[in-house]
């Protein structure tokens, strides 16, 4: 049968006809992302949300269930949408929408103002609840794109700075769309093990765009519950996001994170030399005192006994007596010999007398290629192996 | 490395506790001299640590995409 030109061969019902054009959509367009201004945003019994997406010519019907909404929405905001096509039974189509994002700088820093003044209402980024960072750190997660250069930065910095620690990696996306319920499910992950310390959640500079996964609401309020303490290395300084505001720890940069979390080995080598001359320098100290100390007993004991008791005697006795105290000055001597050579033993311990000498040492692996630390009477200077040649 | 199980953090704290027994009212003479010398091995065996300790770092394999 020939109709308007058009060759009929199959026919279907309305309601037939429907269902094909759902499942061509569904296979064509199972997830498509639409852009445009949001007009008629409404959200009917707390349950579901309803607006519509327009450009200058065209506008198409958005529904999403309210739970879905984690980033505030009012009527002019410019947002990306990704959703699925639906033809309705009365012939309406419209996108039933699973994830939003706001584009441009207007309407990014509009949902982070709304979404800051909400959340602040409701304490989530109180100073309160902040916990420190532990001091002995040796079991930490990270969360973040391991291909990242943020990412790069911190884990060079962390073996620069500090050795030790596991350090477990959830490798998950830090920008677009799918990120925040990625780095969620990684803080479910860590939470739910809770065999590291801290989580550090890190991502390196980008566009306003770029960082603008870092305010999902549901995002941020999973920080904010996390058990584990939290330390956000995102973006620069200039860049403040809601996961900041939520962290236990906001470190500047990825970079500035590494350093927050770790100890640096060099200052600590120094100070575990001070620590070491300080105690040599109190030993030595009581050592001279204790010695100085017997010397003046004896010294007394002696012009005592000369006095009151040798001197008024026969010579055949003082003889004698003399020969008892000579025995008593022998055995102070050989105490006396004791304690210095203790105090000499201590002088050899000391790596100082070394340096004044002129010599340097080195520490640090023996290999080329490593970096070593030169440490002279004045100096610490690093240095790295070129070569090692053996002595002949 | 060192035989010890202690963390680096846990060796250094050690350490500031017998550093500070020779500030303390404990401080005794005779004692002084060994505990000289176990400060002396401990930081040695710290300073090691810090030279030669690496970080263990392990990308999971969890996919976290799902």
């Amino acid at each position: 049968m020939m109709r308007l030109g058009v060759r009929m061969t199959e026919s279907f019902t309305p309601t037939e006809f429907i269902a094909v054009v759902n499942q061509t959509l569904e296979y064509a367009y199972s997830s498509v992302v639409i852009t445009g201004e949001v007009s008629s945003f409404n959200v009917s019994k707390g349950k579901w949300v309803f607006f519509d997406l327009k450009d200058d010519e065209s506008s198409i019907s958005c529904f999403m269930a309210v739970w879905n909404l984690r980033v505030p929405l009012e009527d002019g905001m410019k947002i990306a949408v990704r959703g699925t096509p639906k033809l309705w039974k009365q012939g309406k189509c419209s996108l039933t929408v699973n994830a939003i994002k706001p584009i441009g700088e207007g309407s990014l820093k509009k949902a982070y103002e709304l979404l800051k003044k909400k959340l602040t209402a409701e304490g989530l980024f109180d100073a309160a609840k902040k916990r420190p960072m532990p001091e002995d750190l040796v079991k930490l997660g990270v969360i973040s794109s391991t291909g990242a250069a943020g990412y790069g930065d911190f884990i060079k910095i962390i073996n620069r700075r500090w050795g030790g620690m596991k350090v477990q990696v959830a490798n998950t996306q830090v920008q677009g769309m799918d990120a925040p319920d990625q780095i969620i499910r990684a803080l479910k992950y860590f939470n739910e093990r809770g065999d590291v310390q801290v989580i550090a959640i890190l991502r390196g500079g980008g566009s306003a765009d770029d960082l603008s996964c870092f305010n999902d609401e549901a995002l941020v309020r999973e920080i904010a519950a996390s058990r584990i303490p939290v330390i956000t290395g995102i973006g620069h300084d200039r860049d403040e996001s809601l996961a900041d505001l939520a962290a236990d720890v906001r470190a500047l940069t990825p970079s500035n994170a590494a350093e927050i979390l770790t100890k640096d080995r060099a200052e600590e080598k120094t100070k575990l030399n001070r620590a070491i001359e300080r105690t040599r320098q109190v030993l030595l100290q009581n050592i001279e005192s204790a010695r100085q100390e017997n010397r003046n007993k004896v010294g007394s004991v002696s012009r005592g006994l000369l006095a009151k008791y040798i001197e008024p005697m026969s010579r055949a006795n003082r003889e004698k007596i003399e020969k008892v105290l000579t025995f008593i000055r022998g055995e102070y001597e050989k105490v006396s010999t004791e304690t210095a050579h203790k105090k000499k033993l201590l002088e050899t311990l000391n790596p100082e007398k070394v340096l004044r000498q002129g010599y340097a040492i080195l520490s640090g692996k023996i290999s080329p290629g490593e970096l070593i630390k030169i440490t002279t009477l004045k100096q610490d200077i690093n240095a790295e192996i070129k070569e090692i040649h053996e002595r002949e | 490395m060192s035989e010890s199980k202690l963390s680096l953090n846990q060796k250094i704290e050690q350490l500031d506790n017998q550093v500070e027994w020779f500030y303390s009212d404990d401080f005794k003479l005779d004692e002084a001299t060994d505990k000289y010398k176990q400060a002396v091995t401990l930081a040695k065996e710290i300073e090691k640590d810090l030279t030669e300790l690496k970080n263990e770092i392990e990308v999971l394999s969890e996919d976290f995409s799902k």
